[in-house]
């Protein structure tokens, strides 16, 4: 037998098990050697300072916004107890929770995604490799939103009831920490669940029920309220549902945040054996989700490569049977496009779960959460705007899924212009299509939107859709960076591509809603189509002013735009 | 005379401070099997890269088939095919879906492009996986596919940038004897690869770049010959392997060379 105690003999070969042995913290620390030497040499490039000033101006906003839910979630924890209303503070934790599951689901294609395979071919134990999964995946929009809520309400209630605060500190670090694991199991889980066909018919069509299921069960709930739009004669009344009503509030007490929020109370009585029994139970939920993301890393510890979807079996026929017709480039390059798409279902999730999400909103127009008494008259618009955030990334990084297949785009004899158009034909035809589905959805929530609502709406689409292909075309070319089909989260050396692209996108939205807003205001709603068609004009001239130049500028950056799109990581 | 099939005139990349070629001129002639050799770092991907367009020169001019050749130059593109370093290839099409696509971005009508795929495929055995997608591949069969690929229009100039790097031996004897005849058709191959075995197969001519300069082009008998009569201890009659010819040529780099691993012995 070989003796490997020889030459290889490290010394901390046997540093002995666990994520804090010798030889793990050597490890930890060269990580973090490697990492700091990374964001030195990113100071190098103007780019890679670019990239470093958009991360810091993201995560500035980012913090902003989970300020204000922080301030929000402590001022209604403050009056709550000081109200002695203890029992109501489930709710918040409920809010908090869902939020906190919510974002993170919904903003999956947005997030950085660290891909932490490359540590297998050295000898890294198991629990630092689980370790260092929670730790990359800490610095994220949901954590820092739903950390600052949680501070807020630990704020809010210590003010209220100082006395609370050793209790309600233990119940939200296990809250807390529920969450997290949660957050991180859910999207490894959903990564996986994406990578394999059957499982996304699965999701597919778990989808397609909820969506069906949250549109049925709604008008249901709903049905004494006022403002409803579709009465339905004979249906269940509120009062039938309250069995239902109470077994879920009972269910929901022996769930992590009813169980917070029992701690608190139970800290009021100085009830210190439920407390014990409430914190050991929210103990197990931790070690369940701990668990449950346990089993996938563990898969990934032992070599499951998810970067690429699994192989499919030897012969299976993969090929449909359609063409698009024409034999030119164009068709070629549309043809290539609509099969690569239909083959990521991360690509397609980002795409089509804002669509989903237009149903929820719809159905907090229409049950009056907006605090409007009657459902908001330009709800449609800003659903469709809603449903077409999934197109960030394939309109503003439209050459980051070529990956290595850049090159071939440099190679053929056919002008880059021709490529990008047939891109930007195939993604708008999409985006027209997801608006046209996000409109229905919506108006099948909140109700038949007026003929001006909808001119208004055409005539945004009309000013947005070329807006957004101009400036995506100028980001592509100049802030590029490589997509991996096979993952939900966005790759490394995308943030400042990420913050401009939402920038932009923002600016389009902001006048679409000042010219219909202003119109609505002075009762002249009529004149925001011609207004915004007016606009549109000049954001297609732009558009193919930018297609004319795409060449050149193309050409200009061809050096970083195959070494960006080359590289692998 | 033979007309020139690549001619390049004081070509040069500078990447930043770093010189990575410098004053490159050389002259394929059509129909030529060319050999461009060199050692890890030299410039013989940044040349190739120049030559195909996918990367502008510092300095220099390049000729293919006698026409000013830049990125912009598309009937040129037209006449070359390329497997670059990389290969190029799109992990989420299948074989067949792949060649076609190509097929038709070089103009190629549907008729055409879907015989071409189904010969392509039988040719480099990969007719089995003509349904698997590209990124489910070994290492060998993408390097097939990017060949297949890079002949589909059927080129007049080929660049292959280590075309044989993870090939099996039945599948590179399979290669060998197409690009043999592409050549015997008339068409130009420009080759890089550090198996210089094959070189001395399949090349009649060759260049060595080192540090980013040419330091030797010509005929291998004419490199064989000149080295032979400058190498200490190379007795007269002795036939030189390429090899040997390389590493006299190159050398082992300066300084004294390590010997052997501190912790190793």
């Amino acid at each position: 037998m070989a003796d490997l105690t020889g030459p290889f003999d490290t010394g901390l070969a046997s540093a002995g098990p666990g994520p804090f042995n010798r030889l793990a913290r050597a490890q930890y620390a060269a990580l973090i050697a490697m990492r700091t030497r990374i964001f030195a040499n990113n100071f190098r490039t103007s780019a890679g300072a670019f990239e470093f000033g958009a991360r810091a101006i993201s995560y500035f906003i980012y913090s902003l916004m989970g300020f204000g839910l922080g301030v929000g979630a402590g001022s209604v924890a403050f009056s709550l107890v000081s109200h002695n209303h203890l029992h109501s503070l489930f709710l918040e934790f409920w809010a908090i929770c869902i939020l906190w599951q919510a974002i993170s689901i919904a903003l999956a294609s947005l997030q950085e995604h660290f891909d932490l395979g490359n540590l297998l071919r050295f000898p890294v134990n198991f629990g630092s490799f689980y370790l260092l999964h929670l730790i990359f995946g800490l610095v994220d929009v949901s954590t820092l939103a739903g950390g600052l809520s949680c501070l807020g309400l630990l704020t809010g209630i210590t003010l209220a009831r100082p006395d609370l605060f050793g209790a309600t500190v233990i119940a939200l670090l296990a809250f807390a920490a529920f969450n997290i694991l949660l957050v991180r199991a859910i999207l490894a889980w959903l990564d996986r669940w994406l990578a394999k066909r059957r499982s996304r018919e699965i999701i597919s069509a778990v989808f397609l029920l909820a969506t069906v299921s949250a549109q049925l069960l709604n008008p249901v709930l709903r049905e004494d309220q006022p403002f409803t739009h579709h009465h339905h004669a004979g249906g269940p009344r509120t009062g039938e549902l309250r069995p239902w009503v109470n077994a879920v509030s009972t269910a929901q007490a022996w769930l992590p945040p009813g169980l917070a929020s029992a701690v608190v109370g139970e800290a009021d009585q100085h009830d210190s054996t439920a407390i014990a029994a409430s914190l050991g139970i929210l103990g197990i939920f931790v070690l369940g989700a701990g668990g449950l993301l346990g089993i996938r890393l563990r898969a990934e510890y032992r070599g499951e490569n998810l970067g690429e979807a699994p192989s499919r079996s030897k012969n299976e026929k993969r090929e449909a049977a359609w063409h698009i017709a024409g034999s030119g480039p164009m068709s070629a390059e549309i043809e290539k496009e609509l099969r690569t798409l239909f083959r990521s279902m991360p690509q397609l999730y980002a795409v089509f779960v804002p669509m989903v999400m237009v149903v929820i909103i719809g159905s907090l127009f229409r049950t009056g959460a907006t605090a409007i008494a009657h459902p908001f008259r330009l709800a449609i618009p800003i659903c469709v705007a809603y449903g077409l955030l999934g197109f960030t990334q394939l309109i503003y990084n439209n050459l980051g899924a070529e990956g290595k297949g850049i090159q071939l785009v440099f190679l053929f004899p056919v002008p880059l212009r021709t490529v990008i158009l047939a891109k930007n034909l195939f993604h708008g035809a999409l985006y027209i299509f997801v608006a046209l589905v996000s409109g229905v959805l919506a108006s099948l929530r909140i109700g038949r939107p007026d003929p001006d609502v909808i001119a208004a709406t055409f005539g945004w689409l009309t000013f947005a859709l070329p807006a957004n292909l101009a400036a995506g075309n100028v980001i592509s070319l100049t802030m590029a960076y490589r997509v991996n089909l096979g993952r939900i989260g966005r790759q490394s050396g995308s943030q400042a591509n990420a913050l401009l692209s939402m920038l932009i996108q923002t600016t389009i939205l902001g006048i679409g809603v000042g010219v219909i807003s202003l119109c609505n205001i002075f009762d002249r709603l009529w004149l925001a189509a011609p207004i915004l068609l007016a606009l549109a004009v000049v954001t297609v001239l732009a558009w193919l002013t930018v297609l004319r130049n795409v060449d050149a500028m193309a050409n200009a950056r061809r050096d970083t735009l195959i070494a960006k799109l080359v590289k692998t990581e | 005379m033979d007309q020139a099939a690549i001619q390049t005139h004081g070509l040069a990349r500078r990447f930043g401070d770093l010189i990575a070629v410098e004053n490159v001129t050389l002259t394929v002639t059509q129909g030529q099997f060319f050999g461009f050799l060199g050692p890890n770092g030299a410039g013989k991907s940044t040349t190739i890269k120049m030559l195909t367009g996918l990367l502008e020169p510092s300095a220099g001019t390049i000729e293919i088939l006698g026409q000013p050749f830049s990125s912009t130059a598309l009937h040129l593109k037209r006449q070359i095919g390329v497997v670059p370093e990389g290969m190029a290839l799109l992990g989420r099409l299948t074989a067949t879906e792949y060649l076609r696509f190509v097929g038709r971005m070089y103009g190629l009508d549907r008729a055409t492009v879907e015989r071409r795929t189904e010969e392509l495929l039988e040719f480099m055995q990969l007719a089995n996986e003509r349904r698997k997608m590209v990124t489910d591949f070994s290492h060998g069969m993408q390097k097939k596919l990017a060949l297949a690929a890079a002949v589909i229009h059927g080129p007049k100039v080929l660049f292959l940038d280590e075309p044989f790097e993870g090939v099996d031996a039945i599948a590179a004897g399979m290669l060998k004897t197409m690009l043999q005849g592409m050549i015997q058709h008339g068409a130009t191959i420009f080759l890089t690869t550090h198996v210089l075995e094959i070189v001395e197969r399949l090349c009649s001519h060759v260049a060595i770049i080192h540090q980013g300069r040419l330091v030797a082009n010509g005929s291998i008998e004419a490199l064989r010959a000149g080295v032979a009569s400058i190498l200490p201890g190379a007795e007269s009659g002795q036939r030189l392997t390429l090899e040997e010819i390389f590493l006299s040529i190159v050398g082992a780099g300066g300084g004294e060379p390590v010997q052997e691993l501190s912790w190793l012995t």
